[in-house]
């Protein structure tokens, strides 16, 4: 069987770049001076994250909120409101007769002959009550599958 | 389970003027089939139904909807939660 490792030979340039870690030790030489005087450091740095993190999304919002009830808003002279009214209706014109040109797609004629179609005889009432049986048969059989 | 109704289907097809039935539940799915009528329909014969009884406001009164043809007609029926399409021959 072949070797797949094997410590007796020397570690290679290559074999110690591989083999450094990515994430550094944080602070492997400091030690705390006295126990009892730091408080957890991992709880106060995530609340301060938490801190940052709702600050910022603060911030993002208020930067990208529209605030409409405080834009200053100018009135319109009556004479501009008219001529605007009038440029709405016009061009309103335009659009409405452009439009109205797009037909739907007419249906397929079923028979080139609906005068005999429509005078042919009716559907024989004997047929539907035969139907509604057959429905009502079928019904009660079903109503039968049951799950045990 | 469901040998009463393959059973009543079969029966059905005994007449010699019914060339297909089908039987849907309330979604359209396939309960049985026999003849002309087959998976494909269920859909479209649920649905034929089911908006042919909301055109009247009467709850208890069941439409039977009749599509006609030379060849034949395809009568369409709902009873309680299930549909059933037969398709008859001009006899």
């Amino acid at each position: 069987m072949g070797c797949c490792y094997s410590s007796e030979t020397e570690a290679t340039e290559q074999d110690r770049s591989e083999r450094k870690p990515l994430i550094p030790h944080p602070n492997p030489d400091s030690k705390p001076p006295n126990g009892t005087e730091r408080s957890p450091p991992g709880l106060s740095s995530t609340r301060t994250d938490e801190q940052a993190l709702l600050t910022s999304i603060l911030n993002k919002t208020a930067m990208s909120i529209i605030d409409v009830s405080a834009a200053d808003s100018q009135g319109m002279e009556q004479h501009e409101y008219m001529d605007k009214a009038r440029q709405y209706s016009t061009k309103l014109a335009v659009l409405s007769s452009t439009l109205c040109q797009k037909k739907p797609a007419p249906l397929p004629s079923l028979t080139s002959q609906p005068h005999q179609v429509l005078a042919s005889d009716l559907v024989p009432y004997s047929d539907v009550q035969q139907v509604s049986k057959i429905a009502a048969y079928a019904y009660s059989a079903i109503s039968q599958i049951k799950l045990t | 389970m469901e040998a009463t109704l393959e059973q009543h289907l079969d029966d059905t097809m005994k007449n010699p003027a019914i060339v297909g039935v089908l039987c849907t539940d309330a979604q359209g799915h396939n309960l049985g089939c026999r003849g002309s009528l087959s998976d494909e329909h269920g859909g479209v014969v649920s649905v034929l139904a089911k908006q042919a009884a909301s055109l009247t406001k009467d709850l208890t009164d069941s439409p039977t909807v009749c599509l006609e043809s030379d060849s034949g007609n395809v009568l369409v029926r709902t009873h309680g939660t299930i549909t059933v399409a037969v398709h008859k021959i001009v006899s």
